[in-house]
């Protein structure tokens, strides 16, 4: 900066206020279309969302539109299957992530030991993460039916099960289903992320500790450990974000029942939005939902922040 | 501190031959080098010391106790590599007390164990730092100290050196020396730097394509190289190799000069020879003599404290190094002594060293 101030004329500036101020706004017009685009894509639909979750916006109800202020948040206090849901998406996100996380994890561990065929098994693990969900969420759904999907007998063959009967009709058990297939689906994501983070972890640092008196377990959890958690630690954020707000798959397989079990605070927001039409409603709800999801991720990047300056 | 005894090493990545039948015993606190161009197998044959390589056939023994099948950590050496391999998430005081830690050593043994090291290596100051913040130098000295604390039988060093500046290289190869003078552990130490293998050896073992080809003291391979790949490697600027034939007693270089067989050496009529000299054993005449060479100075390179001078002589660019200044002069003539017991000659069919 001082190298500009010093290269300036020494007698003050003389350009007119109307040159002045044409370079002032020449870097705007440069980056406008850019601007305009962001603000007309991302800004205006998200201030819109937001300000529904303040109206009365019913798509039946030709009278409404009106500004109703908190009413939505205070219904939404007493609305018990609001609550519902949202315990219903801690329990969907957590154990779906954790399950996730594991499996991709030991998958990755495994496809980062050296083998015959090891190239087609890793195209082979990735394959899940190509299927559209609505797909996967049918294929998972007709394999938990009796009738026609093989899982019930299995389960009942191992004497999990008192007879064959479909674990997504069952309160106790349906959101099982959900999950098993989210599991399945999301496993290559953990995979492919934990498995690059793994090839870039230096050999010899295994070999020093193995030298230096190490078993594998000490080995995992002093080097692959550390160097995995800052992988960790975005992915598991990036994931958890994304199916707390991942509804395809409860839509399909169990439309959220039965009796609610299977509800999620984003599977309640479509009921409300496309079901009953209640447009404000649903948005108050997404808000409340963004809410919490911000202030989750940035717990997560704090977390990140400390872990990586200890590095 | 221990013995380590090598017999009928072999070993082979899938198909591939890497080392052949490799046989060395190395002595109770000796320093001994492994030296050789890239891809030899040097490498290869440290880490099978280590446990870090299968061995595909032979025996590998520290102090007569068969290691073959001994894992890496119970047999009681250490490794210094070339990438230091520190733990990036240690501080260097926890990257030295690891291997202390995971032997369930106590407490005070492992802070007054670190502590020595850090005194002999000068890492007081560090202790407390990661790897991150340390130049390269403090990094290798911090692996010397992880490899130290441990007063393990052996040291195996894989080429720690080469990632540091001349300087600082130089500084650490002396300190390197003092520090085995001090503990007197055996080493094996991996290097392609030749410099390196003459100034810390005890012995060196001069290795090429998976074969040892001479092992000897540092001066017993400068002086008397077995093969002619020993005579090239060893030595800078490298010997001169001339070729020739054995003819009526004399050698016929294939510019047809002639070179006076040495003494007490037999050779065959017609046997393909290669004469080697070292640089420095050529000698510049101020006036021609019987058996003297003359030759025109193609190029001068001064080094500082000797200078290379090249010349078109027996058919090769033939170097010298001489320590006079201004003695050469580019394109003129030179008159240049072969000292006959300075000569090396080498059978050009097996290339070994004849007499
Ligand atoms: N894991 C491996 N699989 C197949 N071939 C290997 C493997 N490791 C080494 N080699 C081969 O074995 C030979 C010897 O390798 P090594 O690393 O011992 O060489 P080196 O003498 O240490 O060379 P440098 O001075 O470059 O370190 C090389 O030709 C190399 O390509
Ligand atoms: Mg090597």
């Amino acid at each position: 900066m001082t190298s500009t101030h010093a290269a300036a004329p020494p007698n003050g500036d003389r350009r007119t206020a109307k040159q002045k101020i044409a370079v002032r706004l020449e870097p705007w017009l440069y980056s406008a279309p850019v601007l305009i685009l962001i603000v007309a894509i991302m800004l205006v639909p998200l201030a819109l969302g937001v300000s529904y979750a303040f109206r009365d916006i019913r798509l039946l109800n030709p009278f409404s539109g009106a500004f109703v202020g908190l009413k939505h948040f205070r219904e939404l206090a007493g609305d018990g299957a609001f609550r519902g849901a949202l315990v219903n998406t801690l329990w969907w996100t957590f154990s779906s992530v954790i399950l996730q996380f594991l499996f991709g994890l030991i998958l990755a561990l495994l496809l980062n030991q050296p083998f015959k065929g090891r190239a087609l098994a890793q195209a082979l693990c990735f394959l899940p993460w190509a299927v559209p969900s609505f797909l996967s969420g049918l294929d998972w759904a007709w394999m938990f039916n009796p009738v026609v999907g093989p899982i019930p007998h299995w389960l009942y063959a191992l004497g999990i099960m008192s007879e064959p009967s479909n674990i997504l009709s069952d309160p106790e058990t349906a959101m099982w289903g959900p999950i098993v297939a989210n599991v399945w689906w999301g496993i290559p994501f953990f995979a492919i992320t934990m498995l690059a983070a793994l090839q870039a972890i230096p050999k010899d640092l295994y070999e020093a500790a193995e030298i230096d008196g190490a078993g594998p377990i000490e080995r995992f959890r002093s080097i692959t450990v550390p160097f995995l958690a800052p992988t960790m630690a975005i992915s598991i954020l990036l994931r958890t974000v994304w199916i707390a707000n991942f509804a395809d798959l409860i839509i399909v397989m169990t439309n959220g029942g039965p009796a609610d079990r299977t509800q999620i605070v984003a599977s309640y927001i479509f009921t409300q939005a496309f079901r009953r039409l209640d447009f404000g409603y649903a948005s108050a709800i997404a808000l409340v939902l963004l809410v919490l999801l911000l202030a989750y991720s940035m717990l997560i990047v704090i977390l990140r922040q400390t872990m990586l300056s200890r590095h | 501190m221990a013995s380590i005894t090598i017999e009928a090493i072999t070993k082979t990545f899938g198909a591939v031959p890497v080392l052949h039948d490799i046989d060395l015993s190395i002595g109770d606190g000796e320093f001994v080098v492994l030296v050789g161009p890239s891809g030899c197998g040097k490498s290869t044959l440290l880490r099978m010391i280590a446990g870090l390589e299968d061995i595909t056939a032979g025996e590998i023994r520290i102090d007569d106790r068969r290691i073959n099948e001994v894992a890496p950590k119970d047999r009681d050496i250490a490794m210094v590599f070339q990438s230091y391999a520190l733990y990036p998430h240690m501080t260097v005081a926890d990257n030295m007390s690891y291997s202390l830690k995971l032997r369930k050593t106590a407490r005070e043994k492992i802070a007054e164990a670190v502590g020595a090291a850090a005194g002999k290596l000068g890492l007081d100051p560090l202790l407390q730092r990661r790897p991150k913040a340390l130049s390269g130098g403090q990094r290798q000295r911090v692996a010397m100290g992880r490899a130290i604390v441990r007063h393990p039988k052996a040291f195996l060093f894989d080429e720690p050196l080469s990632n540091l500046d001349a300087r600082l290289r130089e500084q650490m190869r002396a300190e390197i020396k003092r520090l085995h003078k001090s503990i007197g552990a055996t080493s094996v130490y991996v290097t392609h730097d030749q410099i390196e293998a003459m100034t810390l050896a005890d012995r060196i073992v001069a290795m090429h394509g998976g074969i040892i080809q001479q092992v000897g003291n540092p001066l017993d391979l400068y002086d008397r190289p077995a093969n002619l790949f020993v005579a090239g490697f060893i030595g800078s600027p490298a010997m001169n190799f001339v070729e020739g034939h054995c003819r009526a007693g004399v050698i016929e270089t294939t510019d047809g000069s002639k070179v006076a067989i040495p003494d007490g050496i037999q050779l065959a009529e017609g046997q393909a020879i290669t004469i080697g000299v070292r640089p420095e054993h050529v000698r510049i005449v101020a006036t021609p003599e019987i058996g003297t060479y003359t030759a025109r100075v193609d190029l001068v390179e001064p080094t500082g404290f000797g200078t290379i001078v090249h010349v078109h002589l027996l058919g090769q660019d033939l170097k010298i190094y001489t320590l006079e200044r201004g003695i050469a002069v580019v394109g003129q003539p030179m008159h240049i002594a072969l000292d006959s017991a300075r000569l090396h000659l080498f059978d050009r069919e097996t290339t070994n060293r004849i007499g």
